[in-house]
């Protein structure tokens, strides 16, 4: 038996480092390969709004030299308009043959994959919403305190959200607020026990932030690049980690690689892929392969390798978003902060559904994308906003996954086709978060305004999973309890495709304690295979 | 196809030739002098030489543009006439299409020789089976031919003649007239007449001297009224050869030039000319121009005051590298009082391609004014004080700008309508 690595992790992204850390750890021979596009475009190095006040530059970052941000003016979100970030998504469908229909596929190639581009929100998910999992809650809990303290998270406080979001005792103190957000907590705690009665719970944003300078990486000084790339490295990215895995020699990296295909042989799986720009033929051999490289890349990888033709479910959380208005804060001036989070809120729908989301200064974000929505002559909906804005929040809303009902297909030329809709449950449940949501931050002193609540397209999240979830007794196109992929002896999934649930509330952490998590149980196996051989 | 031009090193020849070559024709070009400028095959041919020509192997077309337009060697009348008859013997012979560049001056009672010279060779093609073209006021590219001249004219002269009653002239640009004789060369449906090529629309020649002191020469020159009268009578005294020798001969066929009647012709080919100001501008078109003033305008619009330099510039990258290019042709009213936009921004459009495109713009505007110190102060209010008062006053002044507009289109969409539709009419 000859192969040429132990495991070979497919995926530099969050998921492929947690499940790397226990691998390497144990001592085994790891390669991490990923597609390796790199950062072009420099964010700000001053702080946001001396750079927008001086930088007559300002442009390359904001539109990009190939005017990235008009090219892509009908991509779902803002950050898939930031020059800087361009490389993150660049190539990601085509090079992984991965085709939305009427739902938005988004992925990466780039070393650290979507956490070079995220909302940073983190959050554990409580033993109900792990009531699916295969195993006991309980069996993540030192996996979510590893990787929660190497990531690095804020926000421990002692609120109404400290039980939702189940984080604080590895987190570092909160990222302080701006004037709006600590009008709208103030009269939260005046108005608290109505609001609770109402099913709205409020508290601090629980993000992969740095309050507190760790290894290598400073604390967020609210300069407001957020959107835009922080050089501080403040923001969580699992680039942050590549530096603490290469300390190991038994760790080995190939960038510029995309897997297209696994072989299975006598004992061992052969990688095979193209490398990537020179578009070489490789194949690397190990004597197990680990799938991280994103929901929709590794379900292709995965039913592909089965030659499995039947379409899996795919989860994906309907998203909203919607402009709230603090008419005594108007004419606050502009002032630098935390482009993420600041404050999230939970609210109970038809006392079935819990609907999460948080809510964020307007300052970071350039006017251009907001104007766009105003239903008013060009230069006066400027003159609109520029009044306005300073005193307005921007905010977002999830609902749980299972509620888009979306599906991916592997098509006979071996592309993955992902089509899907909101289910017709959404519609009403919208419906009803606006109500309430305007309802709760009126008594908060904010004006939900009007015509602003608007629902997203399916697959705008990006918050993908499920399509290869974790079972105790899986069946074809579906995982083990560790990951393992049912009729693939050798293959694991530990990116978001093996989740079986995807509540409302941010994921990321999740996979990657589970990855931790897998990650052990792997390197527990490969050792008591090298003590019997 | 193997096109033989004679006069290839020509004002029109050039332009023909490269042409030509760009379309993936076979080119010839027949001369007295190798020309230097394209690497195509050269043949020998001299108007003033009486040996025959031998057209090469497979000539699918020839068309005819050398001419003697000179004084000092003006050829004697005859010649040039035997050289044309030579010239469509062999084309005759080698099967291939004659086209002969003929002008608008040419008739049996031209005032000048080179007129009625055209005349009796335009004769000869047509019993011949071959195709005449008689081009108007050629205009556009180098400063050569007759255009030429009257560039470097108008370049020295302060103040330049107007001339009572003015002469008009029907102009067509260079590059127009290569595009005509190239698609009669092409096209196997077009009947073997006599096609005039210009604009249909009439222009006074003093207008025409202006735009070229304007476009092409960026300058501005004054005219000083001189009777035709006084004119005439200067060329009596004078006495022709006098006259020709100054160079002031094809100024007179000017004052008898016949109105051509050319819409047909044009249809018949599928041409569109250039306007004139676009035409006359040194690029060819005012393509840029035009963009130019549509991103200032835009720009304006959206910064309440004229952008700068370099965002006009990524303006127009932006609309040449995503978008092709070309301006949206947007009446100058508009272009010159920007805030005018609010007519049209948001609806006013019939053409709905044409109102997504201006909804593309005007983002692309927003976005690139906003990138820019001053968009900063623009679009975030950086640099001043801003109480809960004038935040109230600046939300208060748009709600009521954007009524008053509100209340403005409707009674102005009729005159809005028209007005674009003519702007676009005229590109």
């Amino acid at each position: 038996m000859t192969h040429d690595f132990d495991v070979i992790v497919v995926g530099s992204g969050p998921a492929g480092v947690s499940v790397a850390f226990p691998l390497v750890e144990a001592g085994l021979r790891v390669l991490m390969v990923d597609g390796g596009k790199q950062p072009g475009v420099l964010p700000p190095e001053a702080d946001f709004l001396s750079a927008r006040a001086n930088d007559t530059e300002q442009w390359k970052w904001m539109v990009g030299e190939d005017f990235h941000a008009l090219k892509k003016r009908d991509a779902v979100s803002p950050k898939l308009r930031v020059p800087s970030h361009a490389y993150v998504f660049e190539e990601f469908e085509a090079r992984n043959q991965v085709v939305g229909k009427y739902f938005i596929t988004v992925g990466s190639l780039a070393t650290g994959g979507l956490s070079n581009a995220w909302g940073c929100g983190v959050a554990r998910f409580s033993a109900s919403e792990m009531a699916d999992f295969p195993f006991p809650a309980s069996e993540l809990d030192v996996s979510y305190a590893k990787v929660s303290q190497r990531m690095g998270i804020s926000g421990r406080v002692d609120d109404d959200m400290s039980d939702y979001f189940g984080l604080d005792e590895y987190s570092q103190p909160p990222i302080p607020m701006d004037a709006l957000h600590t009008h709208l907590s103030e009269y939260y705690l005046n108005h608290r026990k109505k609001l609770n009665s109402q099913g709205f719970r409020l508290g601090r944003s629980r993000v992969a932030v740095l309050s507190e300078d760790i290894a290598g990486r400073q604390a967020c000084n609210l300069s407001g690049n957020c959107l835009w790339g922080c050089l501080r490295h403040s923001m969580y990215s699992s680039t942050d980690d590549l530096p603490e895995l290469r300390k190991y020699e038994n760790f080995s990296e190939l960038s510029g690689f995309v897997v297209d295909g696994l072989t299975r042989y006598d004992s061992y799986w052969a990688v095979d892929g193209q490398t990537i720009p020179a578009d070489e033929r490789r194949s690397i051999t190990a004597s197990r392969v680990v799938l991280a490289a994103g929901t929709l890349a590794t379900t292709r990888l995965a039913l592909k390798t089965l030659n499995h033709r039947h379409p899996v479910p795919l989860l994906s959380c309907p998203t909203a978003a919607f402009l709230l208005w603090l008419p005594r804060l108007l004419g606050t001036p502009r002032m630098p902060g935390l482009g993420l989070g600041q404050l999230s809120f939970s609210v109970n729908l038809q006392d079935t559904t819990t609907a999460f989301g948080s809510t964020f200064a307007t300052t970071g974000i350039p006017l251009s994308e907001f104007v766009r929505h105003v239903p008013l002559r060009r230069r006066y909906g400027i003159d609109l906003l520029r009044g306005l804005l300073s005193s307005c929040v921007v905010g977002n809303v999830f609902l749980p996954g299972y509620l888009t009902a979306a599906e991916a297909e592997l098509q006979s030329d071996a592309s993955l086709s992902v089509t899907g809709k909101y289910c017709d449950a959404v519609e009403p449940l919208m419906d009803e978060a606006s109500k309430k949501l305007r309802k709760a931050y009126w008594s908060l002193g904010a004006m939900l305004l009007p015509g602003s609540f608007t629902v997203g397209r399916p697959g705008g999240d990006i918050h993908y999973a499920g399509t290869l979830p974790m079972r105790e007794s899986p069946s074809c196109g579906e995982t083990s309890q560790c990951g393992e992929v049912e009729g693939l002896g050798g293959i694991f999934v530990v990116d978001g495709a093996c989740l079986p649930t995807l509540p409302e509330k941010s994921h990321t952490l999740t996979i990657m304690a589970n990855a931790d998590r897998i990650g052990r149980q792997l390197a527990a196996v490969l050792a008591m295979e090298s003590l019997h051989s | 196809m193997r096109v033989v031009i004679t006069g290839a090193s020509g004002y029109i020849g050039t332009r023909l030739t490269s042409l030509a070559l760009k379309r993936g024709h076979d080119v010839v070009m027949a001369s007295r002098q190798r020309p230097t400028v394209f690497s195509a095959p050269w043949v020998f041919f001299d108007l003033s030489s009486t040996d025959s020509v031998v057209l090469p192997a497979g000539t699918g077309a020839v068309i005819h543009l050398a001419a003697s337009t000179t004084n000092s060697n003006r050829l004697e009348d005859g010649s040039e006439v035997v050289a044309a008859q030579r010239l469509i013997k062999s084309a005759q012979e080698a099967g291939a299409k004659f086209i002969f560049v003929s002008s608008q001056t040419a008739r049996a009672d031209a005032p000048t020789a080179y007129g009625r010279t055209k005349w009796r060779i335009e004769h000869g093609v047509l019993s011949a089976g071959g195709w005449v073209v008689r081009p108007g006021q050629v205009y556009g590219g180098e400063l050569r031919g007759l255009f030429g001249m009257l560039a470097k004219t108008v370049r020295r002269m302060p103040t330049l003649p107007a001339f009572v009653p003015a002469p008009k002239v029907q102009p067509i640009h260079v590059d127009d007239l290569a595009e005509g004789l190239l698609r009669i060369a092409e096209r196997g449906d077009v009947p073997p007449v006599v096609y005039c090529l210009a604009a249909p629309e009439q222009v006074s020649f003093s207008k025409f001297l202006a735009v070229i002191a304007k476009s092409r020469l960026r300058c501005w020159r004054g005219f000083v009224p001189v009777p035709v009268v006084f004119f005439n009578a200067l060329a009596f005294a004078l006495g022709e050869t006098l006259w020709n020798r100054l160079g002031l001969g094809r100024l007179r066929s000017l004052f008898d030039l016949p109105v051509m009647e050319t819409a047909s012709d044009l249809r018949q080919l599928g041409l569109t000319l250039r306007p004139l100001r676009s035409g006359m501008h040194p690029s060819g078109n005012d393509r840029r121009r035009c963009l130019l003033r549509e991103g200032r305008a835009l720009l304006a619009y959206i910064l309440k005051e004229p952008p700068g330099n370099a965002v006009l510039r990524r303006y127009i990258r932006a609309v040449e590298q995503l978008r092709g290019g070309q301006a949206l042709g947007l009446p100058s009213a508009f272009l010159n009082f920007p805030i005018l936009m609010s007519l049209l921004d948001k609806s006013a459009w019939a053409d709905k391609a044409t109102g997504m495109e201006f909804s593309w713009r005007l983002d692309a505007a927003t976005v690139l004014a906003e990138a820019t110190p001053s968009g900063a102060y623009r679009f975030l209010g950086l640099g001043r004080e801003w109480g809960w008062l004038s935040s109230l006053l600046s939300v208060g002044n748009a709600i009521v700008c954007e009524v008053f507009w509100r209340v403005l289109r409707t009674p102005l969409l009729p005159l809005t309508r028209f007005a674009l539709d003519r702007a676009r009419g005229a590109v």
